[in-house]
């Protein structure tokens, strides 16, 4: 008895120890860290990078009254999923927010892909350490409305926030001018709880110089003349490796689908009730899946052998591997400047569908802002407002124009428009209008439901052995469907109300 | 005492909050074979070590009767539940009867702890060099608390924890944690009557009873001739053929193939790797000019982390702009093909990267060795004619049986637990699971997809994978190890 007390007291004061070291620690991290802040804006010597230089001589000039507020600031923590130009855009956009707001101040940290910040997030959430503002992509939707920290949900409404203002610190709210297919797509319940940012859709680009040598003069709108096309471009003097490509991305099979008006889950797609069955192999589902390995049989269809490779169809399309390359309209400036710059024009069109059926729609993607629960109301309002200001029309019009995301505000199309900037630019047009040419069923709108990221995870591997193995598309999509059953009903059990 | 309440204490952690234990009639015949082989156990060993037989009886048929207790009462009893799959019924009752086995065997060991004490039989701990504190138990305990304490809180409780994980679906900010009784393992098993796995435990079957029979009937003279020399090594052969494709024909497709992988995987990096560093080291053991530049930079590769290994063969291998395929196409007709769509290749090439990656390791170990052949030996046997292979083979190999031992042991801990990071960025487990191994899949189902109870059930079954494989190593290589005393 005495020994066990005996050890049970050494264990107490380890832990104390311990325990009272972190505090100690943590105290003295968050003391420097805040001297470093304090101290960047009266830091006078130029720093390395020559585009910050211009920003150091502008804050020098109060630099008293920076140090005077770094002590009051807010700062908003926000974690989006680009590590590229588009994250430097993002940082750019904070630092003219804060020029405006001296006293906020938005720290963006950047992740790999969407897939990677969402883990990140739910980790982060766990630890109650979530930051206040995260992008979440699309499939994330019905997980990011049901995720539960210890004190309740984990993201905020943000129409509730909203309340109904009609400009928050000044900055006027653009939630209620957003486009319809995004407004279409994420309000559920009549509610609209993230702010839309990055939007985009599946469309296809055309290496036209290419195309030409081969006699064809327009892109292919159906798969029928995808074929077509591609037997053509087979048949030149001096073929290239294959003809299309496109990475191997659940996000694809889906707008096929929703193209041919074939629904993913039950419950309308999960829109009039919560999606309780999946529905992967469908006569839709296994025929853009055949349509797709007999294209790879046939080596039209390049696979570059990895899942989810943006990088990799993307090169081979620059490198005029392939004279047809299906991807998202987020790229578009850069892919037409890249394109430019090998030597062939690039020409968008919409992605190909099946001639044989009625087409219905194809859906957006991309991701939304959300806003965590538990905040501060001056850090709610500031990241409010920053959300506000983030989607304004001049940075919605500039952040289409740097990349190919839909304008996501009607306002910001209307300043594009009178710019005379889709004349100047056509294929920045056809992303847009394709999504508005959707007949707006269900099918269209795109699929809600739970472990939809992991559902689309299972579609992309299931399209993998059938491109690889050649195994028969309508039973490995029957055992893929299985398999998101399985994933989708672990979902309910786990959000059940108890 | 330790251990008991070692066992203790995970069952009562993991007492259910929500839903009781339920007893099922079908329980009945399971408590009552552990009961009786408990007995049985009791009445054979307790008058070995000397004490009461009656005693022992009782004992033995008490722990075999709560055994399966430790087991069931977790998990309410759910493996029993009318309509339950056979399969998850037949796992349940596997898991607590080897639990109750681990039970007795710990009684037994506490029996002739207090035999010993008792003077009842000779203390043999001292003769191993072993030792005793003469202030009795409260100092060493008092010593051993910090590692103990660490232990508990960053080894014991979370593996406790994952005993708990494994039972129910658990993801990041569910609200919910549902229990599944044993689906979560079931999930990946899916027995089949596999005729070659049949023959094969049939023959390992045979081939223990002739041995067996064989020493029983000769006396110690013939011993020798008794069971033919090459027997057991066969019948070693066989049980470890007959293991394998039992476990693969339990298990469904999709683990199958994850752990026909991860044996390729390990087997290939031990093999080549061991192979190939022994034959460097014995390279670089030669008297050369600049040996120390050499031996440096051949352990490099050891500094490098396993996914910057992967990284760099990534780049080595790229099918469009890897200096590999460069090579191929200049000096040979063929093309190499596509490593990343070519399942064989996919996983020569994660061996490759794993080899490269621990071949430092490997080259630094057996140089030390190599250093330690007696020199008198080697000069001996030279000059009783003995040529460079019988010198490898019967001199130079035997004596670096204990850094062979190690090195397997340490290489297959790197094959089993890391090569996971050189996967993840060459092939990220592709093409279509051709390199997904074991630890690959579990990270993947637990830190990818967030699913914490299919992530816990497949580290279990790993964690029981590594324990027969070390127990195997330790009998087979363990045994033929010669330190040279």
């Amino acid at each position: 008895m005495k020994r066990s007390l005996l050890a049970l007291l050494v264990m107490a004061m380890l832990m104390a120890a311990c325990s009272a070291d972190d505090t100690t620690d943590d105290a003295t991290e968050e003391a420097a860290e805040a001297t470093d802040d304090a101290a960047e804006p009266t830091d006078d010597e130029p720093s390395a990078e020559t585009e910050e230089a211009e920003e150091t001589e502008e804050t020098a000039e109060d630099t008293e009254d920076a140090t005077e507020e770094a002590a009051e600031a807010t700062e908003i923590q926000m974690w989006v999923a680009f590590t590229d130009y588009r994250l430097d855009w993002a940082r750019d956009v904070a630092t003219a927010f804060t020029e405006a707001h001296p006293e906020i101040a938005i720290d963006i940290q950047g992740y790999d892909d969407y897939e990677s910040l969402f883990q990140a997030t739910q980790l982060a959430a766990e630890q109650g350490d979530a930051p206040a503002i995260v992008q979440y992509f699309e499939v994330a939707t019905q997980e990011a409305r049901d995720a539960q920290t210890a004190n309740g949900p984990l993201f905020a409404n943000l129409e509730e926030l909203i309340d109904g203002r009609d400009e928050i610190l000044g900055e006027p709210v653009v939630l209620d001018d957003v486009v319809a297919p995004a407004r279409d797509y994420y309000t559920l319940d009549g509610q609209f709880t993230s702010m839309p940012w990055n939007t985009s859709s599946a469309i296809m680009f055309s290496n036209t110089t290419m195309l030409a040598e081969a006699g064809i003069t327009e892109p292919p709108a159906t798969w029928a003349d995808v074929d077509a096309a591609c037997e053509a471009v087979a048949a030149l003097p001096e073929a290239p490796t294959g003809c299309i490509t496109w990475p191997n991305h659940g996000w694809f099979f889906e707008q096929s689908l929703g193209q041919q008006g074939a629904v993913i889950a039950n419950g309308d797609n999960g829109r009039s009730e919560r999606a309780s069955e999946v529905e992967l192999d469908s006569q839709a589902a296994v025929d853009f899946v055949s349509w797709w390995a007999d294209m790879e049989d046939a080596g039209h269809y390049v696979y570059t052998g990895t899942q989810r490779d943006w990088s990799g169809t993307y090169n081979a399309f620059i490198a005029g591997e392939v004279p047809l390359l299906v991807y998202s309209s987020s790229d578009t400036t850069i892919l037409t400047e890249d394109g430019t710059a090998a030597g062939f024009d690039v020409v968008a069109s919409p992605m190909p569908h099946n001639g044989e059926v009625d087409y219905a729609g194809n859906l957006i993607g991309g991701a939304t802002l959300w806003l965590t629960n538990g905040l501060e109301t001056a850090e709610q309002d500031a990241a409010l407002a920053f959300l506000q200001f983030f989607s304004n029309p001049e940075n919605a019009a500039d952040w289409h124009k740097v990349t190919g995301y839909i304008p996501i505000t009607e306002s910001a199309i209307s300043l594009l428009e009178d710019e005379g900037w889709f004349e100047e630019n056509p294929n920045s047009r056809v992303a847009g209008e394709q999504l508005a040419a959707a007949d707006g069923s269900v099918a269209s709108q795109g699929a809600i439901l739970g472990s939809f990221v992991a559902i689309r995870d299972v579609v992309t591997g299931a399209i993998e052995d059938i491109l690889v193995n050649d195994v028969d598309p309508a039973e490995r999509m029957a055992a893929a469907d299985a398999e998101a059953q399985t994933l989708l009903d672990d979902y309910t059990a786990l959000y059940a109300a108890q | 005492m330790s251990m008991t309440s070692l066992l203790v204490v995970p069952v009562l952690a993991q007492l259910p909050e929500d839903g009781g234990f339920a007893v099922h009639a079908s329980m009945l015949p399971m408590h009552a074979t552990t009961a009786a082989v408990g007995l049985l156990v009791g009445l054979v060993v307790w008058p070995r070590l000397r004490l009461d037989r009656r005693a022992g009886g009782v004992i033995g048929a008490v722990v075999g009767s709560v055994g399966p207790l430790l087991v069931t009462v977790p998990l309410r009893g759910c493996t029993f539940e009318p309509g339950r799959d056979p399969v998850e019924l037949w796992l349940g009752i596997g898991i607590a009867v080897a639990t109750t086995a681990a039970l007795l065997a710990a009684v037994v060991w506490l029996a002739r702890m207090a035999a010993v004490q008792q003077g009842r039989l000779r203390d043999t701990s001292l003769e191993q060099g072993g030792g005793a504190f003469r202030t009795g138990p409260a100092v060493p305990l008092l010593l051993l608390a910090p590692t103990l304490a660490v232990l508990v809180v960053f080894l014991y409780w979370p593996a406790v924890e994952t005993v708990r994980l494994s039972t129910r679906i658990v993801r990041l900010s569910a609200p919910n944690q549902p229990f599944v009784c044993l689906g979560n393992f079931t999930r990946l098993m899916e027995p089949s009557a596999d005729p070659v796995a049949i023959v094969l435990s049939v023959a390992w079957v045979v081939a223990t009873a002739v041995v067996v029979v064989r020493r029983r009937r000769t006396t110690v003279h013939v011993m020798g001739d008794a069971v033919p020399w090459w027997l057991p090594r066969v019948r070693g052969l066989i049980g470890g053929a007959a293991l394998i494709t039992l476990t693969i024909a339990v298990l469904g497709d999709a683990y199958q193939r994850v752990f026909t992988t991860t044996l390729i995987l390990s087997a290939g990096t031990v093999l080549i790797g061991l192979a190939l560093g022994l034959g460097i080291a014995w390279l670089a053991f030669q008297p050369l000019r600049g040996q120390g530049l050499y031996r440096t930079f051949l352990i490099w590769p050891y500094a490098i982390s396993p996914p910057i290994a992967g990284v760099l063969f990534y780049v080595i291998f790229d099918p469009i702009a890897g200096i590999a395929g460069h090579l191929v196409e200049a000096l040979t007709p063929f093309e190499l093909p596509n490593y990343r769509t070519d399942p064989t290749l996919a996983r020569s090439v994660v061996i490759l990267a794993s080899v490269w990656k621990t071949l430092g390791f490997n080259i630094l170990f057996y140089l030390a060795g190599l250093q330690t052949v007696p020199n008198d030996i080697i000069e001996a046997s030279r000059i009783d004619g003995a040529n460079g292979w019988q010198r490898m083979r019967f001199i130079i190999l035997p004596a670096l049986s204990p850094i062979t031992f190690f090195l397997v042991v340490t290489n297959l801990t790197y094959a089993f637990f890391e090569i996971f990071g050189t996967i993840d960025y060459l092939t990220a487990g592709g093409p279509v699971g051709a390199t997904t191994d074991m630890m690959f899949s579990l990270v993947r189902a637990g830190r990818v997809n967030g699913s914490f109870g299919e992530g816990a059930a497949q580290s279990l079954i790993l964690l029981a994978m590594v324990l027969v494989v070390t127990a195997w190593q330790f009998r087979s290589t363990g045994r033929r190890v010669s330190y040279g005393a």
